[in-house]
């Protein structure tokens, strides 16, 4: 019996593009600036974009100021939108003396059917009524254009709401492409409790190819890239107190670190990763994040295919747009709006052409002077959430012809799924990693 | 409580002059916020020790163009901000804030900040 040297299948390649410096604040200063600055960088660009955009729309009435409406004129205005809740926590309900207003029980959810939407511009607020805009919709942050009249009693009836709409997209050429995928994931938790190591591993020797046949193995030499979109660590809160670490604490500590530089090593090795931090990670808590510090990862960090990177994330593989977060500007929509699905949240920031509307106000964000880098100003041809509860896609189509893959990715540690995008068509699949057997 | 004031006569002078520190000679010359008022800041309202919350040497032309700088709402907010950097965000914005601003910001005998600053 002649037994046949292996092939040696290779790995098909891409070329990989960053456009993470818009999210690095290595560069910013901070002079004591408020908020008011990066709230003053968004409206001026949104203004900006709305102004071109309204001829289309209702060319044939005018745009003023808030302080310049006149009542019972119809016109339009541009302004941001801040929603008052009645539930939303404040910080000075602590000193107020009737306690009685405020739950005993947290909701999850903050929104109330006394909601109110106001609309502010540098000149002055309006409140918003009429049924066209609704307050469990839009929240604050959000640049909108309005059309419609001021009634006697100050408040500024809308009619009809303009959103910015999906932003132009590069098109891309549309050469017969082989098929490559990318391997998306979030929430492995390593060092929680929930975590099954068993289960990431079965994920890392699946994509390095250490598992099946020569077909199977041939179908993973196909997969190029790997992100990892936040959460990849969990320290349990009860070292996490404030107290001096006993020195088998310490150890405690530094395990999950261990734990995922080692299946991340033997994923560098084999095809070039992408990790972001996420809210559980050791990174700074206001967006943007910024990449995780390579002494994290002593053995990974050798490899020049692995990559730190920002959350948000924003990069380019093979001319394809990838834009992602790591889900605290989707959970953060989740608590004070509503939708029926995930994907509706992912495809709302993706029309009003911001990443984190809520942030600043109820997101932590770094004040930024100049510029608001959540702003989407190129349409992404993949957008992706991480740490959500469970997999979702939707393909998204735009005005002009604009194509988006709206992704949201499940959390690794609960569900074992991971996403399998291919390139080729942008087609998404679940790839669900189990240890259990069934009986 | 704070601390009686050291003048009292000059604290609750009624007469339309400035205080007892000697920059009486510049009051005529106060742009004043109050329509029909020779002096920018009422007797009542000067801080106690006497110095005032706007100096003489701000009255001046230049300080009257940063002063409209500031105050201008196109460019954005004023506070947390110094002026140069507002003005070159301003220009980056495409807003085409005047060029004379920043002469006068770069000939650098004028604050930094802007007239909130440090005030806040």
């Amino acid at each position: 019996m002649e037994v046949e040297s292996p092939e040696q299948l290779q790995r098909k390649q891409t070329t990989y593009l960053s456009f993470g410096e818009n999210f690095e604040i290595q560069k910013e200063v901070y002079r004591g600036q408020q908020y008011s600055q990066i709230y003053f960088a968004r409206l001026h660009w949104m203004r900006a974009l709305l102004y071109s955009l309204v001829p289309n729309w209702k060319s044939h009435l005018p745009v003023c100021t808030i302080l310049g409406l006149e009542e019972g004129t119809e016109c339009i205005i541009v302004g941001t939108l801040y929603k008052h809740m009645k539930l939303k926590p404040c910080i000075l309900d602590e000193y107020s003396k009737e306690r009685s207003v405020a739950p005993l029980v947290k909701p999850h959810n903050f929104m109330n059917q006394d909601d109110y939407l106001v609309l502010e511009d540098e000149s002055g607020r309006v409140k918003l009524g009429g049924t066209v805009l609704s307050p469990s919709v839009y929240v604050t942050g959000v640049v909108v254009a309005l059309h419609g009249k001021e009634t006697s009693a100050g408040v500024f009836f809308v009619e009809d709401v303009l959103e910015a709409g999906l932003p132009p997209q590069i098109e891309r050429p549309l050469k017969s492409r082989e098929d490559k995928y990318v391997v998306l994931v979030s929430g492995l938790s390593i060092g929680s409790s929930s975590s099954n190591p068993l289960q990431f591993q079965l994920l890392v020797d699946h994509i390095t190819g250490h598992l099946g046949d020569e077909e199977e193995q041939g179908l993973v030499a196909e997969i190029v890239h790997l992100v990892i979109a936040g959460n990849s660590v969990e320290i349990s809160r009860g070292i996490l107190s404030g107290q001096n670490l006993a020195s088998k604490d310490q150890s405690r500590l530094s395990e999950p670190f261990k734990e995922l530089d080692i299946q991340l090593t033997q994923i560098a090795a084999s095809l070039p990763l992408d990790i972001m931090p996420g809210s559980s990670d050791p990174a700074n808590f206001s967006l943007p994040q910024q990449p995780l510090n390579r002494c994290l990862f002593p053995g990974s960090a050798t490899f020049n295919t692995f990559r730190s990177c920002t959350n948000p994330h924003c990069f380019e593989l093979d001319n394809i747009r990838f834009l992602g977060t790591s889900g605290q500007n989707i959970d953060d929509l989740t608590k004070y709006s509503e939708a029926k699905d995930k994907l509706d949240f992912l495809e709302r920031t993706l029309r009003w052409r911001h990443l984190a509307p809520t942030a600043p106000n109820t997101l932590g964000c770094y004040p930024f002077t100049d510029r608001d880098p959540f702003l989407i100003d190129s349409c992404p041809d993949v957008y992706f959430v991480g740490n959500q509860e469970k997999y979702g896609t939707r393909l998204v189509k735009g005005s002009e012809g604009q194509s988006v893959r709206l992704i949201s990715i499940p959390r690794f540690c609960e569900t074992g799924v991971a996403v399998l995008l291919n390139m080729r068509n942008l087609e998404c699949h679940a790839l669900t990693f189990g240890t259990q057997f069934s009986s | 409580m704070a601390t009686p004031p050291k003048n009292i006569e000059g604290f609750y002078k009624q007469k339309k002059s400035n205080t007892s520190k000697s920059k009486s000679s510049n009051s005529t010359k106060h742009a004043a916020a109050t329509s029909g008022s020779n002096i920018a800041q009422p007797p009542a309202l000067v801080s106690h020790g006497g110095s005032l919350d706007l100096e003489a040497d701000d009255f001046d032309e230049e300080q009257q163009v940063l002063r409209q700088f500031d105050m201008n709402m196109e460019f954005g907010p004023c506070i947390g901000i110094p002026r140069i950097d507002r003005w070159e965000r301003a220009r980056r914005l495409g807003l085409n804030p005047p060029k004379e601003i920043e002469s006068i910001l770069k000939r650098g005998k004028v604050k930094r900040q802007s007239l909130f600053g440090g005030r806040t």
